[in-house]
C-alpha cells in the first residue's frame, strides 16, 4: 500500500487527529506516522505534497532518534523544532510511530505539546486497531 | 604635536569602533539562541542552537513543514 493510498482511510485515527485539533486551537496541522515512516493518517486538506511531507517528517523523527543514540538513550519522546515561521513539534507514540503538529509563530506550544501527550494514548490505540489499514 | 595628537585621537576612535562592532558581530553569534529541544524517554532533554550543525537541520525541515503544512 502507498502512503496516499493510507492516508484519509483510517476513521478512528482520523477522527482521534480532528478531536485534537479541536482540543488544541493552536495546531495547524498534524499528522501520524508509522514507525516504519509511513504516512497514516494527517488533518491536512488536499494540495498539499503528502509524500514529501511524509518524508520530511520521518527525516525529523529519525534526527531526532540519531539524537537519542547519541546521548545513549532509547529514544527520543518529544521533539521541539522553533522555526522562524512557526514551531514544529513531534512526540512519539507507544509501538514506535509518531504525531507530529505544526504550529504558528505565536502558538502556546508547552499547551500544544500537553494535549498531544494526552492524545498519545488514544492515537496510538487507533493506530494499533489498525484505524489506518 | 596638537595636530598630531587630534589624529591620533580620531584614529583611536575609528578602530575602537571597529573592535566594538566586531565584538557585537561575535557576540551575536556565540549568543544563538536554542530552537530545538529533544526529550528523551529518560526524561532527560538535550537543547541544540540554531548555529549548530544539528540545529540547522532541524529549523530547515521544520521551516519547510510549517510552511507546506502536514
Amino acid at each position: 500500500m502507498t502512503e496516499r493510498e493510507k492516508v484519509g482511510s483510517g476513521g478512528d485515527l482520523d477522527r482521534a487527529l480532528a478531536d485534537l485539533r479541536a482540543l488544541s486551537g493552536d495546531i495547524s496541522s498534524c499528522a501520524v506516522l508509522s514507525a516504519d515512516g509511513g504516512l497514516l493518517s494527517t488533518s491536512h486538506g488536499d494540495g498539499v505534497d503528502r509524500e514529501r511531507a511524509a518524508a520530511m517528517l520521518a527525516a525529523a523523527a529519525n534526527l531526532a532518534e540519531r539524537a537519542a543514540r547519541r546521548e545513549g538513550k532509547q529514544h527520543a519522546s518529544q521533539l521541539r523544532v522553533d522555526a522562524d515561521n512557526g514551531h514544529l513539534l513531534l512526540v512519539r507514540l507507544e509501538g514506535g510511530g509518531t504525531l507530529a503538529a505544526t504550529a504558528g509563530k505565536d502558538a502556546r506550544v508547552g499547551l500544544v505539546l500537553y494535549d498531544m501527550r494526552n492524545a498519545r494514548a488514544e492515537i496510538a490505540g487507533a493506530v494499533s486497531a489498525g484505524g489506518a489499514s | 604635536m596638537k595636530k598630531l595628537l587630534g589624529r591620533l585621537v580620531i584614529l583611536g576612535a575609528i578602530v575602537g569602533g571597529a573592535v566594538a562592532v566586531g565584538g557585537y558581530l561575535r557576540g551575536g553569534a556565540a549568543g544563538a539562541k536554542d530552537v530545538v529541544q529533544v526529550t528523551f524517554d529518560d526524561g532527560s532533554t538535550r537543547a541544540f542552537a540554531s548555529n549548530t550543525p544539528e540545529g540547522e537541520e532541524f529549523t530547515d525541515i521544520a521551516r519547510k513543514l510549517v510552511e507546506m503544512g502536514l
